[in-house]
């Protein structure tokens, strides 16, 4: 590990700790970093393209910038960016092609480390202070996926699990690490790791090809499948509801909760139901959109159009007590998913 | 197969004593069996490039390097020796039809072919045919045709060629070919394999190219035999292999690999009247790849395509200056694999070409063609070129012509995505061309006009959450494009120049922007001497700047330089050393974005003719 790199974990957790005080004092905070106060728009660009980047747009939407990463550490960021995992003041930028991760400062975007090691890896999440990488191995052989295993404080891969056919979307509740497995109808099962133990702790059966995750107010954790929306008890792991999407949903993706609701994105339209539903609406609520990904919070839309994936796709925000478009910006090949920092 | 080489058998030792009678109006029908005629004869107002042996035999091994030396053909190789798309006048690989003595061999799968799974040394010449050639030369034949012609010499000889290389990169090849022409018989047979780890370092960087060893081996037997004063019998057959692994780039890795096998068979019998000649050909494409996403498991994907085609031609002179062609050809094509349902298409097509030439200054020749295919609708499509000759060196030529290209089974039946109601993109362009011929010089200049609508492109469905082809985009090309060649001779020393150079402006219609990767210019410089039997050569290529998704590419200069000497002994036998510097001034390049090419490399070759 370089000096450099020391300095700036040093500094991170320096970061922390002001962060941490300067919410208690009154006074007006020291800015953490350029991207401090605003959301990331992740591109996973083209594949084999390298053209893997990273937007950033303040909360306000006066100020946009693309290719935050390469700007910030003059080198590219690489090929099919995954997923965004964050946790303390870095993000881990998951480079599904390039078989790395990129370990940045979250509001400077100034680089601190790259993990390397990987094999197709999707998505992270932190538990107990190590980070679950889900590993796909080689598309087709159904016996080479697992978790990696990171510590963080080395950025290094510790350990593997085994895991079942194409894990994919981790989630992180107290102890365990629940893990979607089978995208693309491949599969229908959550892997269920015990992070204590880093051991394979239980297998959940659930609807095909799992999709998305959310914890809704009481903590139980909703899986989205290709058929269904199932809640977990995630103290049992019983499966204490099962809700069938219904014939005409298909190619459901991109659970998000927000406000006691979930949202849902299929086949060019967004799908909202109360955390209290017991049936899947038949009506949309959104529609004749084309998202390639999709994020909720605080009452609006984040939807991005990756168009013909060779054109600069948009980011566009919805105002849900309205459900009208409320912003659009341009930004850049095959934008991917939204992160709020 | 085997029962095609049984057949030849039996004619060949029924008929020796028969052929010595022949042998004086084999010289007759010399230019008849030089295949693919049509060609040279009925596409004057057509501008056409032909490289001869010595330039085939000066290049490396590997037909990409040849023709983007030696032609204004633009290609997008994806690191060196991997995927390699020509592009004529800034249209597509797909759009690119290659002739294989006579015979479009587009693959039936995607449309194109892959010049880095093509054999670079068993071809008499290579034929760059510039323009629109749906009406002779099919589907796909938009921007140009590239024709690759194996030809016979019915002259008594009998020579072989023994060939051994090693390079840089651990690149070995190999080539046997032998030749020979006894009575009514001539033929040939050659085998080339070449071999390299291609692991290069990619400069200014601790990298090397990794994952990007290839190896092919193609085996090439053509037959010709002249078995009546009236009557010529030829067969072509190649079997090429490849197993290549797909390289890595900067940034994303990659262990796959990609197995190759082609099947080219094709008998043709010739029979030649006073005023009527006719040709009836039987051909079979065999195409067949094997898609390893990783070579360290078996498991692979696979696409097999199988086209069986006979094909007609009867001319009729109705005097020297009026001759009528009429073409039929009927194909049935099945296609196999595991992303589809095992497709099958029937294809017929007719095809008119009236030739005629007024005066001895003035030809022009009126061409239509009307495609009968199952599961579309195929346009009717026509050509009309003029070449009028106004003063000794100065001939103008000028063409028009309606070409189309057909959906493949890719686009159609591939599952899931496939698009049964896709329809042939269509083109019409216009060429006008400027010659001037010279004892020592050459020079040709060519501006042309490109309309394309109805392109296949593949888009994200957001209904139905994955990919499929729709008759989306349009485009317009336009430019220009010279070709000059020099030949000085002062006593034994003889210079040699070539040079071309093409500027070539393109536009997406609905995205008003120009197509990704077409170089606005492109110019290469070949210039070699020789002394006795000492030859020194130098080749330059300026490919500019192309448009890439959402970025550019920087444009680059190349240049090659290559010494041969040749050693005659009293007899038959000739020693020739060749040695070749490729990137002299080891230059960092990269013809697709962040997978960059060879830095400088070396090659010696050893070659024995007897």
């Amino acid at each position: 590990m370089t000096i450099k790199k020391l300095y700036l974990i040093v500094l991170s957790i320096a970061f922390i700790f002001t962060s941490c005080s300067s919410d208690d004092d009154a006074g007006t905070p020291e800015p953490l970093g350029n991207y401090e106060n605003g959301i990331f728009v992740l591109h996973e660009g083209n594949f084999f393209g390298g053209n893997a980047s990273v937007s950033y747009i303040s909360n306000d939407f006066q100020t946009v910038e693309n290719n935050v990463f390469s700007s910030v550490n003059l080198t590219s960021l690489g090929d099919t960016a995954q997923s965004i995992t964050f946790n303390g003041n870095l993000a881990y930028i998951i480079l599904n092609v390039s078989n790395t991760i990129e370990v940045v400062n979250r509001y400077t975007f100034e680089s601190v480390a790259t993990i390397t090691g990987f094999s197709s890896p999707r998505y992270m999440a932190i538990s107990n202070g190590k980070g679950y990488v889900s590993n796909w191995g080689e598309f087709t052989p159904s016996d080479d996926d697992y978790i990696a295993i990171i510590d963080l404080s080395t950025y290094s891969i510790i350990d593997t699990i085994s895991s079942s056919y194409l894990p994919n979307e981790v989630i992180a509740v107290g102890d365990k690490v629940y893990v979607a497995t089978g995208i693309y109808g491949n599969g229908n099962e959550l892997n269920v790791i015990n992070t204590q133990t880093d051991e394979l702790e239980d297998n959940i059966t659930v609807g095909n090809s799992p999709d998305s995750f959310q914890l809704d107010s009481d903590g139980d954790l909703w899986v989205l499948s290709s058929e269904n929306l199932i809640e977990i008890d995630t103290d049992t792991d019983l499966i204490s509801q099962t809700i069938s999407l219904g014939a005409a949903i298909s190619s459901a993706s991109d659970l998000n909760f927000d406000n006691g609701n979930f949202y849902i994105y299929a086949g060019g339209s967004v799908y909202k139901m109360a955390e209290t539903a017991t049936t899947f609406p038949t009506a949309s609520e959104i529609s004749g959109v084309n998202f390639y990904g999709m994020s909720v919070r605080d009452g609006f839309l984040y939807g991005l159009d990756a168009g013909d994936f060779a054109s600069n796709g948009e980011l566009k925000v919805y105002d849900l007590s309205t459900n009208s478009q409320s912003q659009l910006f341009t930004l850049n090949i095959i934008p991917s998913a939204v992160y709020f920092n | 197969m085997k029962q095609i080489t049984l057949f030849f058998l039996s004619l060949l030792f029924g008929s020796i004593v028969q052929a010595q009678t022949l042998i004086d109006s084999i010289q007759q029908l010399d230019e008849v069996v030089l295949s693919d005629v049509k060609l040279k004869r009925y596409a004057n107002g057509y501008k056409l490039t032909i490289l001869s042996d010595s330039i085939l035999r000066k290049n490396n091994t590997s037909l990409t390097d040849v023709l983007r030396f030696n032609s204004n053909i633009y290609f997008k190789e994806s690191g060196f020796g991997m995927v390699s798309s020509p592009s004529f006048r800034g249209t597509n690989a797909s759009q690119t039809a290659v002739i294989w003595n006579g015979i479009n061999i587009n693959s039936q799968l995607n449309g194109q072919v892959d010049f880095n799974i093509m054999s670079s040394s068993n071809y008499n010449t290579i034929s760059i045919r510039s323009g629109g050639g749906s009406v002779q030369y099919g589907s796909g034949a938009i921007g140009g045709s590239i024709h690759l012609s194996n030809d016979f010499d019915f002259k008594k000889h009998f020579n072989h060629t023994v060939q051994l290389g090693y390079g840089s990169f651990n690149t070995k090849n190999i080539n046997y070919k032998t030749s020979f022409g006894h009575g009514a018989w001539s033929g040939n047979f050659g085998v080339a394999y070449v071999d390299s780890e291609n692991d290069y370092k990619f400069l200014g960087t601790d990298k090397r190219n990794e994952n990007g060893a290839f190896n092919n081996l193609d085996i090439n037997l053509n037959l010709g035999f002249v078995f009546s004063t009236k009557d010529v019998l030829k067969l072509h057959h190649q079997n090429f292999r490849s197993d290549r692994e797909f390289s890595s780039t900067l940034l994303a890795s990659s262990n796959s690999k990609y197995e190759s096998e082609d099947y080219r068979s094709m008998v043709e019998w010739i029979h030649i009247e006073d005023n009527y000649t006719s040709s009836l050909k039987a051909v079979h494409l065999q195409e067949q790849f094997k898609y390893f996403e990783s070579k360290f498991f078996d498991d692979f994907s696979k696409g097999q395509a199988n086209t069986w085609m006979l094909k007609y031609h009867y001319k009729r002179e109705f005097s020297k200056r009026l001759k009528l062609n009429l073409i039929a050809d009927y194909s049935y094509i099945t296609g196999e694999g595991n992303s589809f349902n095992d497709p099958k298409r029937n294809a017929f097509s007719a095809t008119v070409v009236l030739s005629h030439r007024p005066t001895a200054k003035l030809q022009y020749n009126l061409n239509a063609r009307k495609d009968v295919i199952s599961d579309f609708e195929s346009p009717l499509v026509f050509s009309g070129d003029v070449s009028y000759q106004f003063f000794k060196p100065y001939t103008l030529k000028f063409n028009a012509s309606k070409n189309f290209r057909v959906p493949t089974f890719n686009d159609l039946y591939w599952n899931p995505g496939g698009n049964l109601d896709l329809k042939p993109e269509e083109s019409y362009q216009l060429d006008l061309g400027h010659e001037l011929r010279f004892k020592n010089m050459d020079f040709k200049l060519n501006t042309f006009y490109i309309e394309t609508s109805d392109l296949i492109q593949w888009r994200p469905n957001a209904i139905l959450g994955y990919w499929s082809p729709v008759n989306i985009a349009s485009a317009k090309h336009y430019g220009f494009e010279t070709e000059l060649g020099v030949t000085q001779q002062i006593k034994k020393h003889t210079l040699f120049l070539t040079t071309s150079y093409s500027y070539t402006k393109t536009e997406d219609i609905e995205k008003q922007q120009p197509l990704f990767y077409v170089p606005v210019h492109k110019t290469n410089v070949s210039l070699s001497y020789t002394y006795k039997t000492f030859t020194a050569f130098y080749q330059h290529l300026y490919n500019g700047e192309v448009d890439i998704i959402g970025n550019t590419l920087d444009g680059f200069d190349v240049g090659n330089l290559g010494l041969s000497y040749t050693i005659k002994t009293k007899n038959k036998m000739r020693y020739i050393t060749d040695f070749r510097i490729n990137n002299i001034y080891n230059s960092y390049y990269e013809n697709v974005a962040l997978r960059p090419m060879p830095n400088r490399n070396f090659n010696i070759k050893l070659t024995l003719k007897f």
